[in-house]
């Protein structure tokens, strides 16, 4: 077995490490690295190396957390944790009416207005781009392609237009419901990036 | 002390600390354990040593400091940390800055101040 003092270097580091895991790889195993040349350059300069050596020597270095949440402020990453929330608020907004029609969506609102990730102006667009998320654009296009032959049979007066609108084959779709359903799909979409970006960082409490 | 001078002291400390550790840096290279020890020998300013890590970090990957790996004669070789071109302008501006901002707050709060 190891002696004490080994054991309590060990366990610092493993204890730091494991904090640290937020962190980018890189930068981890470096704050990782450092810190344990830092210990081996202080128990080379003092000859006496007592477990109450060692122990101050971590103790001036500090708590593992303490210096992981000093490393994440440094680097400006988020605690992964306080974000778990807003992404099943994205995920429902955008896919919950689809999965659990209707209710999935209505869970996704209420989420998003107890939130204070957004500001109110955020929550309106969340909520009116558009209502339901993909339901809607999902529900139209498997209504588009089970009826089929929507295209009508081109009228000679529109001709040219309508014939070029028509695309041939069993599902034919008309240029104008593609447009609409396509804009429908995009919409939720380019709101939950939008949403996204918008995400408030929790605001750091005090230090 | 009351809670938000508490943390105001403790957001002014973290935003010189990198300032301080530039200066120590533009004098001479140092390895980690000497710097760190340069720092927290003076009173208030580093509390927990194992927090200048990841600021040295940071300073590494902003490119306002280098390291590299010297021969040493005590024991194993050691990372020293040296300012870079980028890193002595950093502290050149904050330095200006800095005398501005403390003048003007000696100004109002220091007790023999000319008003």
């Amino acid at each position: 077995m190891k002696p004490t003092t080994e054991r309590l270097v060990d366990d610092y580091l493993k204890q730091l490490d494991s904090e640290l895991a937020d962190l980018p790889r890189l930068r981890r195993k470096e704050i990782v690295e450092e810190i344990s040349e830092h210990i081996a350059e202080a128990r080379a300069a003092s000859p006496s190396q007592g477990e109450a050596e060692i122990r101050t020597l971590l103790d001036r270095l500090g708590d593992p957390a303490e210096i992981a949440s000093e490393a994440k402020e440094r680097f400006g990453v988020q605690p992964r944790k306080s974000r778990a929330l807003e992404i099943a608020t994205l995920l429902l907004l955008l896919v919950g009416g689809v999965v659990l029609p209707v209710i999935g969506w209505l869970i996704g609102v209420v989420l998003l207005w107890v939130s204070d990730a957004w500001d109110s102006r955020d929550k309106l667009i969340g909520t009116l781009v558009v209502p339901g998320g993909l339901l809607l654009p999902l529900a139209l296009l498997t209504i588009g392609t089970s009826a089929g032959g929507g295209c009508s049979t081109p009228v000679p007066a529109a001709g040219a237009r309508e014939a070029a609108a028509c695309i041939d084959g069993s599902g034919g779709i008309n240029v104008l419901s593609l447009i609409a359903v396509t804009v429908l799909l995009l919409a939720p979409l380019a709101t939950t990036a939008y949403l996204a970006r918008r995400m408030r960082r929790p605001t750091a409490t005090a230090l | 002390m009351v809670a938000v001078q508490d943390a105001l002291l403790s957001q002014m400390r973290r935003g010189t600390l990198q300032y301080c550790v530039l200066a120590l840096l533009a004098k001479e290279e140092r390895y980690g354990f000497d710097l760190v020890r340069g720092l927290a020998e003076v009173d208030g300013m580093v509390t927990s040593e194992g927090t200048i890590y990841p600021l040295l970090s940071r300073l590494r990957r902003d490119g306002l400091v280098e390291s590299s790996w010297q021969e040493s004669t005590a024991g194993p070789p050691r990372r020293y940390y040296r300012l870079t071109d980028a890193g002595r302008t950093a502290l050149e501006g904050f330095r200006l800055e800095w005398r501005r901002f403390r003048d003007a707050v000696d100004h109002f709060v220091e007790r023999n101040a000319r008003s």
